[in-house]
């Protein structure tokens, strides 16, 4: 990479450029780079799609993003073009077909959009899928994760104290991006498993409540190993509703741990999902005993009887053991970071996360 | 909010609810609905918490606030 030279750049007028950003209210609370009419034209030569095709929509805001506005917020983000068509496969996984952007975004949960990328196009952009993960240092990872967060501030003018009514939300609500580390995992990779090709890229998004993070560094026992991270899937705070998805990032360790004893991916998975959840004892020694169906259908937990339950689950005796996941599918197994340590993370997500449906093939200008 | 203002640019009266936490929310609700003035029915915070008759006292406390909004005169 040549040297880059600022001796032709008058600092005040960046500063000023800077300072106008912030004043209109275009940040995320960190300075953005100004978008101009050249970068932009880079940034849309690297999708078939044309600028003004709608990406996503919301409705409940009378409000839609087209191609150009998202390429005009990945700028001010800091990617670079060819990180774009990652971003607009991201959309799509979210957001894409007949689907609108969701209106869980300004839920009191605080939910984070997460992109997961699959395929060749993590090393050609330096897509991070190894060590610091969730963390910082890689431009692609942050950018990336940042251009939706900027699309969902900007285009849908989603803010905090606004419209986004999250209670706390989460450091993830910044930016969150990342490969799978197919290289160090034993098992094939996600867009693999769900039928892609090893050579396509991929991206899956989904809106995640956080990450939790699990150490279990000296064991050796599969079995023991997986209760970890089904006990950390299956936290008291969670909000399942009495079902739910999660997302399983295993470490490569652990991965390979569980894999060296001869554990297939789906074997894995299944035991994940069998011990992914609480016996109704615990359930109702926390305030949540109680499946109570809401006025739209949907079932809600409560603590004291209030309405009509859940059929056949006011009399499950304290031992009986209620499973979040109504079957494997709810959950979704990913390996990636580090190959250095006993560690891996929870992700409990809200809305749906697995299958194709929240994936999308990452599309290229020729 | 945003379905009592499609209702109402329909001509269909209608009253929303929402609990005092709420009202930034609401408010960005309206202008984004392009119905800035839009007038709805504020409760106290919280609710999902509340007993069945907690509940009701709310609606109670409430419902003047809602008439009016409907423009309809309250029966005593």
């Amino acid at each position: 990479m040549s040297p880059i030279t600022v001796d032709t750049l008058d600092p005040e007028a960046v500063q000023r450029t800077v300072e106008y950003y912030f004043d209109q209210g275009w940040t995320d609370g960190m300075p953005v780079v100004p978008a101009t009419e050249s970068r932009l034209a880079d940034f849309l030569a690297t999708t078939p799609r044309g600028p003004d095709e709608v990406i996503t929509s919301g409705p409940q805001w009378g409000l839609s993003c087209t191609v150009s506005q998202a390429a005009i917020n990945a700028i001010m983000a800091g990617c670079r073009p060819e990180y774009f068509p990652v971003i607009l496969a991201g959309m799509e996984a979210m957001w894409g077909g007949e689907r609108n952007i969701s209106p869980l975004l300004v839920s009191t949960t605080g939910s984070a959009p997460m992109l997961v990328v699959n395929g060749p196009i993590r090393e050609e952009i330096g897509l991070n899928s190894a060590g610091s993960l969730f963390g910082s240092g890689f431009r692609a990872n942050s950018t990336i994760g940042r251009a939706i967060r900027l699309i969902i501030l900007n285009v849908f003018q989603l803010r905090p104290h606004e419209l986004d009514q999250a209670t706390q939300a989460s450091p993830a609500k910044y930016n969150v991006c990342f490969g799978e580390n197919e290289e160090e995992s034993p098992w094939e990779p996600l867009h693999v498993e769900l039928g892609y090709q090893a050579g396509e890229s991929t991206v899956t998004g989904f809106l995640a409540r956080g990450t939790l993070h699990i150490e279990n560094r000296h064991c050796q026992h599969p079995e023991r190993l997986l209760m970890s991270i089904a006990d950390a899937m299956s936290y008291g705070g969670a909000q399942y509703a009495p079902h739910g998805a999660t997302v399983v990032v295993m470490g490569p360790e652990h991965a390979q741990l569980v894999a060296k004893q001869g554990w297939t991916k789906a074997q894995t998975r299944q035991f994940l999902w069998e011990h992914y959840g609480r016996t109704m004892g615990d359930l109702r020694r926390m305030g949540k005993g109680c499946f109570e169906e809401l006025s739209s259908g949907q079932f809600w937990l409560a603590d004291e009887p209030n309405g009509k339950l859940m059929e056949g689950t006011a009399d499950l005796p304290d031992d009986h053991f209620w499973r979040f996941g109504r079957s494997v599918d709810d959950v979704l197994l990913l390996v990636a970071g580090a190959n250095n340590a006993g560690v891996s993370a929870v992700i409990p997500p809200i809305g749906p996360v697995g299958g194709r449906r929240n994936m999308a093939a990452v599309q290229r200008t020729e | 909010m945003a379905d009592g203002t499609i209702f109402e640019k329909r001509g269909i009266p209608a009253a929303s609810i929402t609990t005092d936490a709420f009202t930034a929310s609401a408010n960005a609700m309206a202008r984004a609905r392009g119905f800035p003035t839009y007038h709805y029915a504020m409760i106290p915070h919280p609710l999902s918490s509340l007993t069945p008759e907690q509940v009701r006292q709310r609606a109670r406390e409430v419902l003047p606030e809602i008439l009016g909004i409907l423009g309809i005169e309250p029966l005593d």
